[in-house]
């Protein structure tokens, strides 16, 4: 095709300034749609495409499938669960299990204390994990890969394996006897007993910390658990947001902070004012990690609240009393009702997850990710 | 350089007062490290302690707001061990599924981050719709879907339901149609349980591969487009291209996903040993022995990382990036 048109010299038909118009013999449109569509490498193109599309849309009902079902048994009578010709339809449209669930669970309760404690404790942990990562990914000092394998080691145990301990820890509240030294548990020094009741004669804790035992803070049914081990950067799968956020920083070029630092800026504020907004991508990806698993996490909240005083998302699953029933579908509708509690409790995640999600990949693809 | 200002006798007053760009960044990575390394040190490792200490005694509560330790000794291994009458089959149980689990969640997660990673029309789309998992399917949702009963009724067509929820026809594949398929070829029956087996869990291993799927994205996102357009110059296919360029590029992340993997799936609540060690936990006098339990299972676990980290690392390509 190419050869022929060399051959034949294209006529100028028309020329002005911005544009030439050429006339020249063109192959006739019928071959070049033969070329196009009748290759090989068309045909592979398009098999190729519909099995790829065919598996992207499998998939993508495997996954989205329970979401719907969950959707379309919350709006369905109890009738509708014994009959055979309801399937995904509901035939007696109804909203009370919504109802239900929002005023004798408590879901209002829940929504404020859940995204309280979500919140601050996403918030949180996104920032010590930078920290910590940043500290990592850039800074040569002794000990830092032992820190490191520290992190891993974190991520590695599982927490159940540390559920014991990490309730009595809490119950027993005392970093390094320090509390049960001020309230009087009193400290042995060369064999005599030193007691002390500094923290009783100041009275400086108000009555929500009444709780004081000779063997330190009661700190169950607060937040301050969560809290404490977001500040230390120890909370749910932190190790896995210091790893990825480690990665992100050791792609970004060393330059960047020597030029700052040559400019006269120091490390914290180099780190804060160059670093922290280059990687708000992966920040909001950590974040999104952070607060839906908070939002979502069964295994912190039922260790530490143990009464039923602070309701929690992951709290409210169950039947509400209203609805209890000795009918023939009983089954089926108080898995529909279990499952309306999850849907209410992840109604708001969803909306969070609409607005992160194109974080979510960008963040992930800057980062560059390697393993060495 | 020292030396040389010392010669020539030039003060250099500055360089008493602020440490070497070396030294202040080495105090700066301290300084960043700081309240993992204070964490670590006065909460974590005490909790880690505590909890291999609490597993050799037996704890009562006290009146007064404190508790009591009594060392039993091994006694409670030897309960989990050898009195416990479903520990070690549920372990060996936990075992074998994390071995049947976790190469399928590798190649699945593998095969659908090269698709996601295609140009496409809707990529967004379909990304967005496969990290839902990831976010919304974790902690009790996982505990609601453990017991779920509604979405195997929907999905099916038809049938008489005894509104017990249970039924027979759910599964997606029987092994009737798979062996039927693999008939005409001579493979074992091993592999035809694992395909149905797979397919029936295609569900579960979806909702599992989530964050591998990221890691595997990133991986292939750093790959350079210069090596595929000259290995495309060269003339090589695609299927050449994958096992050629991408598959090697990629190992580092295999050997990352192969370990998150493990770790990931032997610590979710759906798995059966955490089930049973946290079921244990609420019984009485079943704290300590879910310590106990669940160290010993953390100690196999272990080996198995250190096993597969160690023989996949064998196979690690890396690239020499200097």
């Amino acid at each position: 095709m190419n050869a022929q048109n060399i051959d034949n010299k294209p006529k100028v038909q028309k020329e002005t300034k911005n544009k030439i118009k050429v006339e020249f013999e063109r192959t006739p449109l019928k071959e070049r749609l033969k070329a196009k569509f009748l290759s090989m490498f068309f045909v592979k193109k398009v098999v190729w495409f519909l099995f790829r599309l065919v598996l992207l849309v499998g998939i993508s009902y495997i996954v989205l499938f329970p979401f719907f079902t969950k959707i379309a048994g919350s709006f369905m009578a109890p009738e509708d669960f014994v009959d055979v010709t309801v399937r995904l339809i509901p035939k007696n449209f109804t909203l009370d299990i919504y109802k239900a669930v929002w005023t004798e669970l408590n879901y209002f309760e829940a929504f404020t204390n859940t995204l309280l404690l979500s919140a601050s404790t996403a918030v949180i942990q996104t920032l010590i994990c930078c920290f910590v990562a940043y500290g990592l990914a850039k800074f040569k000092f002794k000990g830092n890969k032992f820190v490191f394998l520290a992190v891993i080691f974190s991520l590695v145990i599982p927490h159940q394996t540390l559920q014991l301990s990490l309730f009595m820890n809490f119950r027993y509240f005392d970093i390094l006897g320090i509390f049960q030294f001020l309230n009087g548990g009193g400290i042995s020094l060369f064999g005599k007993t030193i007691t002390n009741d500094f923290l009783a004669a100041i009275d400086i804790f108000p009555d929500t910390w009444e709780k004081f035992t000779t063997s330190g803070i009661t700190l169950t049914n607060t937040y301050w658990p969560m809290i404490i081990l977001s500040l230390c950067g120890l909370a749910f799968k932190n190790g896995l947001y210091i790893f990825m956020l480690r990665q992100f920083f050791r792609g970004v070029p060393d330059e960047l902070e020597e030029s700052a630092y040559i400019d006269g800026s120091g490390i914290i504020r180099t780190f804060i004012t160059i670093i922290l907004p280059l990687s708000i991508p992966m920040m909001i990806t950590v974040f999104l990690f952070a607060f839906s698993w908070q939002w979502t996490d069964d295994f912190y909240t039922n260790l530490f609240f143990t009464t039923t005083k602070t309701v929690l998302m992951p709290k409210i699953v169950g039947i509400p009393s209203s609805l209890t029933t000795d009918y023939a579908g009983q089954n089926l509708y108080y898995s529909a009702i279990r499952n309306t509690c999850g849907i209410m409790i992840i109604a708001p995640l969803v909306v969070v997850y609409l607005f992160c999600q194109k974080y979510l990949v960008q963040g992930i693809e800057r980062s560059g990710l390697t393993a060495d | 350089m020292t030396k040389d200002v010392a010669q020539t006798k030039v003060k250099a007053p500055k360089r008493k007062k602020s440490a070497s760009l070396d030294r202040r960044k080495a105090r700066g990575g301290w300084l960043f490290v700081l309240p993992f390394v204070i964490g670590f040190v006065l909460i974590y490792l005490p909790i880690v302690i505590d909890s291999i200490r609490y597993s050799f005694y037996q704890i009562k509560v006290v009146a007064g707001g404190g508790y009591q330790l009594i060392p039993v000794g091994w006694a409670n291994y030897n309960e989990a061990l050898f009195v416990n009458p479903d520990y070690v089959t549920t372990l060996l149980s936990g075992l074998q599924s994390l071995a049947f689990d976790i190469p399928m969640i590798l190649i699945f997660s593998l095969f659908m981050a090269v698709l996601l990673n295609q140009k496409m029309a809707g990529r967004a789309v379909f990304r967005a719709i496969f990290f839902i998992p990831v976010i919304l399917s974790t902690g009790i949702m996982e505990s609601i879907e453990a017991q779920n009963v509604l979405s195997d009724y929907m999905g099916e067509a038809s049938g008489i339901e005894d509104g017990s929820g249970e039924s027979t026809a759910s599964e997606i594949v029987s092994a009737m149609d798979i062996e039927k398929l693999f008939s005409g070829m001579a493979v074992g029956e091993g592999l035809v349980t694992y395909v149905t087996n797979a397919i029936n869990n295609i569900y579960n291993i979806v909702n599992r591969s989530g964050v591998q799927m990221l890691i595997f994205l990133a991986g292939l996102q750093s790959i350079s487009p210069a090596i595929y357009e000259s290995v495309q110059i060269d003339g090589a296919t695609a299927w050449e291209t994958f096992w050629k360029i991408t598959f090697p590029m990629i190992s580092p992340m295999i050997l990352v996903n192969a370990v998150y993997t493990i770790i990931d799936s032997f610590t979710t609540d759906s798995n059966v040993v955490m089930t049973f060690i946290s079921e244990t936990y609420q019984k009485a006098n079943g704290n300590v022995l879910s310590s106990a339990m669940a160290w010993m299972y953390f100690l196999i676990v272990i080996l198995i990382i250190a096993a597969i980290a160690g023989i996949l690392s064998a196979f690690v390509f890396y690239q020499r990036r200097d």
